[in-house]
């Protein structure tokens, strides 16, 4: 049997703006996607026959504030549900993988977090080697300093263009209503700024948010009852590497070539691309490792820089080229999540529209 | 009304193995090992060969003190997880003897080549943590390392996370109406179920609610659900003798209040239905400390105790949709 059996689409998205601080809890950002995707879709809730999220009760924590969460969905009547402690695009994985098995259509995914009750700094290292790594405090900004350090040395690139990431795509963020850092700042005034950790300033660091993400996916002619152009997921494929920093090369990142070559990036144009620069020196890297060339648009939203809801960042970048597909303006697109430190692990999504 | 302040923390104890028990062993003891795996040598040590993730045989051996610096970025504003409270740098150290770089921290500025040798702290445990590096050129002296006497076979590692955050809207109004007596609910605009305490929205019909949604409740309600619990021993357990622990729907609410204490009243006397009132403490003895954005509510700090009314008994059958 060729995989994937059933074709597969994205017919509705939904997202919250992302906050620095949201003030009620994180089922009522669930909330008003749910919310949202029934009224646009017209479905009733019994119609969605698979709920899976992707969030993280260290970022909040509350223990057990994924089963919580689920008053945003509504927990009654009952339906297959599942979570992951992973971004909100590894429950599009399940999700995508759950609708293959052919016996049933719809499936509701989500991510959400809320990183403002905590410290980032202090909890990411949880995610690293709990002997080697994590007892040091090893951050996600110290290690996306190195891997910034290791481009510059190995020459591809400088100071100035990781600024010029920043500057660009919180400029691209202008245009987005649903972005948290945007304005119209030159590479010159962004150099001025002092270091957080060397070569790294702020402006290329995400910054701290709370938010959600949501969308229908939908199986087989379903799909295009339910919408005029729905975005068909015609690939998808993640792929890890070691959790020892020193045995990567961190100017590079195989593991997300190898997804790409799985999702079949290469199988077409690609008129959009949304990534997961967290660190502005990742976009250097994943342009690379994606073969995007110089007339790709990427992060046209703004991307992590401009807003990083943890848990929904990924699955934002889903639904931003589904925007664009569903809407007409792009007609093949590709989706990146990433997960763990410095781009350890990948996930690659292509999206096209109809025929 | 103050913030929600708490750590949330889980004491991790972890058992080392055959290759990372032997290396903070020798960390405690002054030595940095790695591992050999088809001719190559890795630090820090692995348990199977990286490029084929097939297991191999543990073949240790020393590397170090010294080493040289790979890449580097220097921590200009540090958190209280890192090795230190003043600028370093996290650096890839390659150590002499080793193939491929580990990861750790500096104390000092560094650039790629630069040489930095190992230094052990005065108080160590077999953790990662007993060791650090400095630039070699200048490098203070190591003071003497007295050896530990058994292998180090456990290593503890204690999760602690602060957290910071205002009482939810909802919330905060909620435990407001305690400090002044009164038990605030919600009554979802969609469904007209009364919830208390309110989450703020109706679960039921995703639907938020808002400060115009807000009700009184009265202190008096029925018995719901209850257990009796029998203290066990365990540390830090502060409870000796057996106590009731219930659910109460107030007059007037579709949920019950749960988590409600009940400390005078017999258990062989206690039973569902049973009609209740509460007996609040005076006005300067209400304590709101503690209070986070969970949904159960500490409701001894502001109620003393609950006493029988008197009444009739509610019928025992209706309360089975209010257990919890």
């Amino acid at each position: 049997m060729a995989f994937p059996s059933r074709e597969v689409a994205i017919v509705a998205t939904s997202q919250t703006p992302s906050y620095r601080h949201f003030d009620g809890p994180e089922p009522v950002l669930i909330m008003r996607c749910v919310n949202d995707l029934l009224a646009t879709t017209g479905l009733e809730r019994d119609d969605l026959e698979f709920t899976i999220a992707g969030s993280c009760d260290y970022l909040s924590g509350l223990p057990f504030a994924f089963v919580q969460n689920i008053d945003g969905v509504g927990a009654w009547p009952p339906v297959y549900e599942t979570h992951v402690e992973m971004d909100g695009a590894w429950a599009l994985f399940e999700a995508w993988l759950r609708l293959q098995l052919g016996d049933i259509d719809v499936a509701l995914v989500i991510g959400s977090g809320k990183s403002s009750p905590g410290h980032p700094r202090e909890a990411f290292p949880l995610q690293t080697d709990p002997y080697v790594l994590a007892p040091l405090g090893l951050d996600p900004v110290s290690l996306a300093g190195i891997q910034a350090r290791c481009l510059i040395d190995a020459g591809k690139a400088t100071e100035r263009d990781f600024a010029a990431v920043a500057s660009r795509n919180r400029r691209d963020a202008m245009g987005n209503p649903n972005a948290q850092v945007t304005g119209d700042r030159s590479v010159d005034d962004l150099l001025k700024e002092a270091y957080v950790c060397e070569p790294l300033r702020r402006h290329d660091l995400p910054p701290i948010s709370d938010g959600a993400a949501a969308l229908v996916l939908v199986a087989g002619p379903r799909a295009r009852d339910l919408v005029e152009r729905p975005a068909w997921v015609t690939g998808m494929d993640h792929r890890i590497e070691s959790h020892h920093p020193g045995l990567r090369d961190l100017t590079t990142s195989p593991s997300t070539a190898l997804a790409a070559s799985g999702a079949g990036v290469g199988d077409g144009p690609v008129d959009v691309a949304e990534l997961t620069v967290t660190y502005s020196p990742e976009e250097i890297v994943l342009r690379e490792a994606l073969g995007l060339g110089d007339g790709v648009a990427v992060n046209p939203s703004g991307g992590p820089l401009a807003g990083h809801p943890v848990m929904a960042t990924g699955l934002i970048r889903v639904i931003e080229v589904a925007n664009r597909i569903m809407a007409g303006s792009a007609q093949r697109g590709v989706a990146h999540a990433s997960s763990g430190p410095a781009l350890q692990q990948n996930l690659v999504c292509v999206l096209q529209g109809g025929e | 009304m103050p913030d929600v302040e708490f750590t949330l923390e889980y004491p991790y104890t972890r058992t080392t193995g055959p290759v990372i028990g032997p290396f903070l062993t020798g960390l405690r003891d002054g030595h940095i090992l790695g591992s050999r795996i088809n001719g190559r040598v890795y630090c820090p040590p692995l348990e199977y060969d990286p490029e084929t993730a097939a297991p191999v045989p543990v073949d240790l051996v020393e590397v170090g003190p010294g080493g040289v610096v790979e890449s580097w970025t220097w921590v200009v504003e540090t958190t209280p997880k890192h090795p230190f409270d003043h600028p370093f740098s996290f650096a890839l150290i390659r150590l002499d003897g080793a193939a491929t770089p580990m990861l750790h921290a500096v104390d000092g500025r560094v650039t790629k080549g630069t040489r930095v040798v190992a230094r052990f702290r005065e108080e160590r445990v077999g953790a990662i943590t007993d060791v650090y590096f400095v630039p070699e050129e200048g490098a203070p002296p190591q003071a003497p390392i007295e050896p530990g006497a058994e292998p180090v076979r456990l290593t503890t590692h204690l999760i602690s996370l602060p957290i910071s955050e205002p009482l939810q809207p909802a919330r905060a109004r909620f435990v407001q109406g305690l400090i002044e007596g009164r038990i605030v609910g919600q009554r979802s605009p969609a469904t007209g179920k009364v919830y208390v305490p309110s989450r703020g929205y109706d679960q039921m019909a995703r639907a938020e609610m808002t400060d115009a949604d807000d009700v009184e409740l009265p202190d008096h309600g029925a018995v719901s659900s209850f257990t009796i619990i029998t203290p066990v021993r365990y540390y830090g357990q502060k409870e000796t003798e057996p106590y009731i622990r219930a659910s109460i729907l107030l007059d007037g609410a579709d949920s019950p209040i749960y988590g409600v204490d009940i400390r005078d009243i017999p258990p062989e006397q206690f039973r569902v239905g049973m009609r209740v009132r509460a007996v609040w403490r005076p006005p300067d003895q209400r304590d709101p400390s503690g209070f986070d954005n969970r949904q159960g509510g500490n409701w001894e700090q502001f109620i003393e105790r609950w006493e029988p009314t008197g009444e009739p008994d509610a019928d025992p059958a209706k309360m089975q949709e209010y257990v919890f």
